[in-house]
Parts: structure tokens; C-alpha cells; sequence
């Protein structure tokens, strides 16, 4: 009796083991994508799908559900029972603009329910839909080639070390080392270049100024200076010395002044091309993606 | 490269052309009390204007006496005796005329004498003579002493303070409490 019935367990449990999962497929796609179906059946050969493109418009309305996993468990078992079918895979795409947006749904219809959903949002790139499509089908399905990962991967930059950037940081510092704000402006930061400009403005201007008044004093002395010693006049000779001794001594302020003023200048003239340097345009190397209000989970 | 050296020019004309030169301080005029005074010169002083002169040979040689008051301090006074000693070796002495302060420019002509003993010492006699004032005050030319150069060299004319003398309109001395020379560059 043993005999009989240990060969029995092990036929039966081989033919389960050897049972392919069996898949109706509904695909929606805004534009027509060839060869969507065939490329499906080739990369996954291990299972067997079932694809009927007369089902049309279902779960349009998924996420408006409080639970979309088990919104529509009923039709999806009948589903099933009317197409032998262990799972039910909707895939669904949208294009907009140079993006398209995959919404991959997996259903169980021995449950009914949602068992697994990939949505994604991603810029196209060469056979970009029919790439994402197999990723998500072999998400389901435990399998994942090298390849579609690579090509996935080609809308990113390769190197970004042989990347040629319009924007250096050099490029700004050498701008603002000609004008102050110049490499800000140059970097999109306009309000840090208004700052620089008006900064470096006043005080070139506030240095040209103290410049003349030294110059215009430096002048004023050494004429005055002259006329005193032309001069015999006793009145002319007081006359002159206040007046060389006012110039002398406004020609120190203002050497003083023009000095302190064009050190500020030219620190700052440095300060402002350095700032531009480390503030300059450089390639994002953190990239955070925008926070979605919206989302259930951030209800939560 | 071209562009580096050429902005490092401007760079260097730029702190050229605006460089902040500092000057000294240069008040030395004989006529100045200020400056005598910062040279311990006290007023009132019998200083030569200007301080230096250079010439060529064989030219004219002006020198001005002048008497300095610290104008706090001025005293009236009518007449004075100079004695200035000269480079005979450089220069000869032309003539001397009075000044315009003992003339009261030029509206009166006032006694006016010297003598010079052939060597190299002058002596100068004035007195001031007017109609409508007794006698004079403050800072003022005395006389225009006129040279000939005659050799080349440099040398001083100063007074000899021991023999000069200013006196007030009652034969009152007014103590003259310094005097400075001046400087004779025969090229």
C-alpha cells in the first residue's frame, strides 16, 4: 500500500512543483506600444500569460477607494475563474510631455486582492515603456536582468567626470574678479550679486572720492607752500601757512581715508571673487525629491 | 600668459598713478615768527629774506633785511642800526636802498645812511621820518641790500648782533633777541 502511495505524493508534488503561474494581462497604453505583448512572453517563458485587450477602462477610479486593495476583489476572482488564471497583471501608461507614468497592478484572484502595485514617473528614454514594463512584470515574478537595469540607466549621466558643464565655479570667480557680482549674477544667485555690486560700488566709490579730496589736498598744500616762501609779506606768509598747514593736514585724513578705503575695496574685490568660487555653479549631488503633501503615507 | 602680464601692468599703474605720496612739512620763510621760533630764533629777530639764493657769477645779488615780531608782542619803534657782515671773497657790495616797511611804502622818505669799512662789514643808520605818524610797528623791510657776485663758492651774510640796535621814539632800546643769515650759492 505504502509502495502505491509514495509514488503518488511524489508525482503530485513534482506536476505542482513544475505548474507555471499563469497571468491575464491587461494593458492599457494611452499610445500603442509593438511588441509590448511578444517581448513579455519571451522574457518571462517560464510563465503563461493570457492577454485580452477588450477589457477596457477598468480601476480608473483605484485610488479614489479608502482600500484599493480590496475595492474590486469580487470581479477580480471572477475574473480568474473565467480565465483560468492564477493572477491578473493591469498595467496602465500615460504619457506627458517628454515623461510617461507607469501604474502596474497585480492581483491575486484566489483573494481578489491587490497584492502588488509599482507606480512611476520617469523622463523616457530608448524603448523606456517596454523597459519599465518587463522590470515591473519581473518585479512580480522574482526575476531581474543586468540589462534592463542598464538601460534604465542610460537616462542618467555616465561619468561625471567627462561631464562638460556650461557653469564652473572658475568661470564665476574670474567674473566677479572683473566686475563684483558679476560671477553671482552668473550663478543665478541675483540677490547675492546686488549685494556684492552695491557693496563693491560704494566703496570704490567712497575710495575715489577720499582719493580726490587727497589729491585736491596734496595739490592745495604744495601751492600754498610755494606761495609762502615767495613771499615777504608778513601777512601773506600767515596767510599762506594756514592755509598750506589745513591742506597738510586733510591730505593725511584722506590719505589715510583712501588707503583704509581701497584695502576694504580690494579685500572685498578678493572676498567677492572667493565667495563666487565656492558658491559657484556646481552639479547637484544630492538630489531630494519634493515633498508630496498629498500622500496617504504623510497622512498617516 | 599675454593677458596676466598685461593685467599685472595695469595692476602696477594703477598703484602708481594712485599712490597716496605723504609730504613733510616745509615752513622755513625768514618773515615767518612761527618758523624762527621753531628754529629757537625769538622775536623780535633781524633776519635776511630770502634765506638762500643761488646765482651765477657776475650776476646781482638782492638780499632784504627785515625785522620780525611775534604780532602778540610788537613794539613801536623809529630807528635802527645794522651791522651785517658779508663774503667778501663772493660778493661785492653794489649799493643799499631803505625798504619799503621804513618808508611806509613809499609815502615818506626816511633818514637813511651806511657806510662800509671796505672790507666786508656794512653798516646800516636809519630813522623814520613822516608827518602824520611818530613811528612804526610790526614785522617789516628794512633795507635791499644789492651785491655783485664776483667768484663762485657758497658763504653766509648775517648780522652781528652785538652791534645792531632798535630803538624807540624816546631813545629806548628794544632788545632784539635773535637774528638768522642767509645762505649765498655762487655757481
Amino acid at each position: 500500500m505504502l509502495k502505491i502511495i509514495i509514488p503518488f505524493i511524489f508525482v503530485n508534488l513534482l506536476s505542482s512543483m513544475n505548474q507555471e503561474p499563469t497571468y491575464l494581462v491587461l494593458n492599457h497604453f494611452d499610445k500603442d506600444i509593438p511588441q509590448a505583448e511578444k517581448l513579455l512572453v519571451e522574457n518571462f517563458n517560464n510563465s503563461k500569460f493570457e492577454f485580452d485587450a477588450a477589457l477596457e477602462n477598468i480601476f480608473t477610479d483605484l485610488d479614489s477607494y479608502d482600500n484599493p486593495a480590496s475595492s474590486h476583489m469580487d470581479m477580480m476572482k471572477e475574473l480568474g475563474e473565467k480565465y483560468k488564471v492564477s493572477f491578473i497583471l493591469l498595467n496602465k501608461i500615460e504619457h506627458k510631455e517628454d515623461r510617461f507614468v507607469l501604474d502596474g497592478l497585480l492581483f491575486n484572484t484566489r483573494s481578489g486582492g491587490l497584492i502588488h502595485r509599482r507606480k512611476i514617473d520617469l523622463k523616457q528614454y530608448l524603448d523606456g515603456q517596454i523597459n519599465e514594463l518587463i522590470m515591473w512584470v519581473g518585479n512580480t515574478l522574482g526575476v531581474q536582468e543586468k540589462e534592463w537595469q542598464k538601460n534604465r540607466e542610460s537616462i542618467l549621466f555616465n561619468d561625471p567626470e567627462e561631464l562638460t558643464y556650461d557653469k564652473t565655479p572658475m568661470g564665476a570667480a574670474i567674473r566677479s574678479l572683473i566686475a563684483p557680482g558679476w560671477g553671482q549674477a552668473y550663478s543665478n544667485k541675483k540677490t547675492s550679486a546686488g549685494v556684492w555690486f552695491g557693496v563693491e560700488a560704494s566703496l570704490s566709490l567712497a575710495f575715489i572720492l577720499s582719493y580726490l579730496n587727497y589729491d585736491k589736498s596734496a595739490k592745495g598744500f604744495l601751492s600754498n607752500t610755494d606761495l609762502y616762501h615767495q613771499t615777504d609779506d608778513e601777512k601773506l606768509v600767515a596767510k599762506h601757512r594756514a592755509a598750506a598747514e589745513k591742506d597738510w593736514g586733510n591730505h593725511i585724513i584722506y590719505s589715510r581715508l583712501a588707503i583704509a578705503l581701497a584695502s576694504a575695496t580690494s579685500t572685498g574685490w578678493v572676498s567677492n571673487s572667493i565667495h563666487a568660487w565656492v558658491f559657484g555653479p556646481r552639479p547637484y549631488t544630492n538630489i531630494y525629491q519634493e515633498w508630496d503633501s498629498s500622500s496617504e503615507l504623510n497622512k498617516g | 600668459m599675454k593677458f596676466i602680464y598685461n593685467y599685472k601692468v595695469l595692476i602696477v599703474l594703477l598703484f602708481t598713478f594712485l599712490s597716496c605720496k605723504l609730504y613733510k612739512k616745509d615752513f622755513d620763510n625768514p618773515v615767518d615768527y612761527i618758523a624762527n621760533d621753531d628754529l629757537g630764533v625769538d622775536a623780535p629777530a633781524l633776519v635776511f629774506y630770502p634765506k638762500t639764493q643761488t646765482l651765477n657769477q657776475n650776476e646781482v645779488v638782492k638780499i632784504e633785511s627785515v625785522i620780525v615780531f611775534h604780532p602778540d608782542s610788537t613794539e613801536s619803534f623809529v630807528g635802527m642800526h645794522l651791522q651785517i657782515q658779508f663774503p667778501n671773497t663772493l660778493l661785492e657790495l653794489d649799493t643799499i636802498k631803505p625798504g619799503l616797511f621804513i618808508t611806509d611804502t613809499s609815502n615818506t622818505t626816511p633818514l637813511f645812511t651806511y657806510s662800509f669799512d671796505g672790507d666786508n662789514v656794512i653798516d646800516i643808520y636809519t630813522y623814520f621820518l613822516s608827518e602824520t605818524k611818530l613811528n612804526i610797528e610790526g614785522t617789516g623791510h628794512i633795507a635791499d641790500i644789492i651785491f655783485n657776485s664776483i667768484s663762485t663758492g657758497s658763504d653766509s651774510i648775517y648780522y652781528d648782533l652785538d652791534d645792531c640796535q632798535m630803538i624807540k621814539i624816546n631813545d629806548d632800546e628794544i632788545q632784539i633777541m635773535g637774528k638768522r643769515g642767509a645762505e649765498i650759492i655762487i655757481q
